[in-house]
């Protein structure tokens, strides 16, 4: 049944709460201390979208530096990325274009569906909701703010790039590559108006 | 956890760092941590044994030569050995690992070759029963065999 994979990829500076999300989504927990991913990790959950389940396949990278040169070949295949900063922080934003320019120079999918997402919500704001908005507007990605500490908004990540994923022209429902190769998903109409709003 | 064990890099990725390796060690004499790790983390990740045990190697030789980055090296030996199934020696590392930082990683890898080792006691405690079994079953045949005579 669960055979309909999604690769997705989870990149951002380190400390941000790349792993805070996928743990919050995958097993509804949150750790208060910050592990450092050590290279990458990886988890997998099923989730049904109109009736069909898929199996997300959550890539997690290690935001630490030395990590950099070594985590290029889990781009491959990756179906949607999903681009993570600290809203009390904005230099994870800004470092965010340097992410993207990764996902360009390794990703061998030009159609890969992208959402920004603004986390820590629960903590004191230095970057504008807006800001986040518009980076995400000028690349053509989703975009939601969360708190993976308070489980805010953290599944509505998951479930928005997944959709954009399965409903893309690209995404044979049908007849679905095991290997997720070739498969892209269009944003020909995607904007930033497509976030999800929380206040 | 079976998938990112499973997972195995590209030998493009492999060649690479591994022509850096050398490339440096010709020119220079002597590896940057970084090169040597950066070859290590895909040796580990690489679908041969060999290359594997080289990189757990390499692993072991970065962690007496570079403290800082400890953390990431013994991860690693205990990543290479879940690979090998070499449970024993991996749990080594998990225990090492964890008993100077709790790590959700490391937390994970370590549950999972506990109850892979478990899993082969299990399959070789069967296997034995199983020849003790047959061999009964033998003996009883024999004796058997010799009251009929």
């Amino acid at each position: 049944m669960a055979d309909r994979a999604i690769k997705l990829l989870v990149i951002g500076e380190s400390g941000v709460g790349k792993s805070s999300l996928i743990r919050r989504f995958v097993e509804n927990k949150f750790d208060e201390n910050h592990d450092v991913t050590i290279g990458m990790d990886f988890k997998s959950k099923v989730m049904n979208v109109d009736g069909i389940d898929y199996k997300v396949a959550l890539w997690d990278t290690a935001g630490a530096e030395r990590f950099r040169s070594l985590t290029p070949s889990f781009y491959r295949k990756a179906l949607g990325a999903i681009l993570v900063y600290d809203i009390t922080n904005r230099d994870t934003l800004v470092k965010l274009e340097a992410w993207l320019a990764e996902l360009d120079s390794y990703s061998d999918n030009p159609n890969i569906a992208i959402i920004v997402v603004g986390n820590k919500i629960d903590q004191d704001r230095v970057v504008d909701r807006q800001e986040g908005r518009n980076f995400a507007r000028k690349h053509r990605a989703l975009f939601i703010e969360t708190s993976a500490r308070c489980d805010q908004f953290v599944s509505d990540v998951f479930k928005e790039i997944v959709e954009k994923i399965v409903s893309s022209e690209y995404f044979d429902n049908g007849q679905m590559n095991p290997n997720g190769m070739e498969i892209g998903s269009n944003d020909s109409d995607l904007d930033g108006n497509a976030s999800t709003c929380y206040c | 956890m079976e998938e990112l064990l499973e997972e195995v890099v590209p030998s493009e990725d492999l060649q690479r760092f591994e022509r850096k390796y050398h490339r440096e060690l010709e020119s220079d004499g002597w590896i940057r941590i970084e090169t040597k790790f950066e070859y290590a983390f895909c040796l580990v990740r690489s679908r041969y044994t060999n290359d594997v045990k080289r990189g757990l190697m390499l692993f072991e030789n970065l962690a007496h030569e570079h403290p800082d980055g400890r953390r990431d090296y013994i991860y690693h030996l205990a990543f290479g050995n879940a690979r090998l199934k070499n449970y024993t020696e991996g749990l080594k590392y998990c225990r090492a690992f964890l008993e100077i930082e709790s790590n959700h990683q490391m937390n994970l890898l370590e549950a999972y070759m506990r109850k892979q080792s478990d899993r082969e006691i299990v399959k070789a405690m069967a296997l034995a029963g199983g020849t003790v079994l047959f061999m009964a079953l033998g003996l009883l045949g024999m004796g058997l065999a010799m009251v009929r005579k």
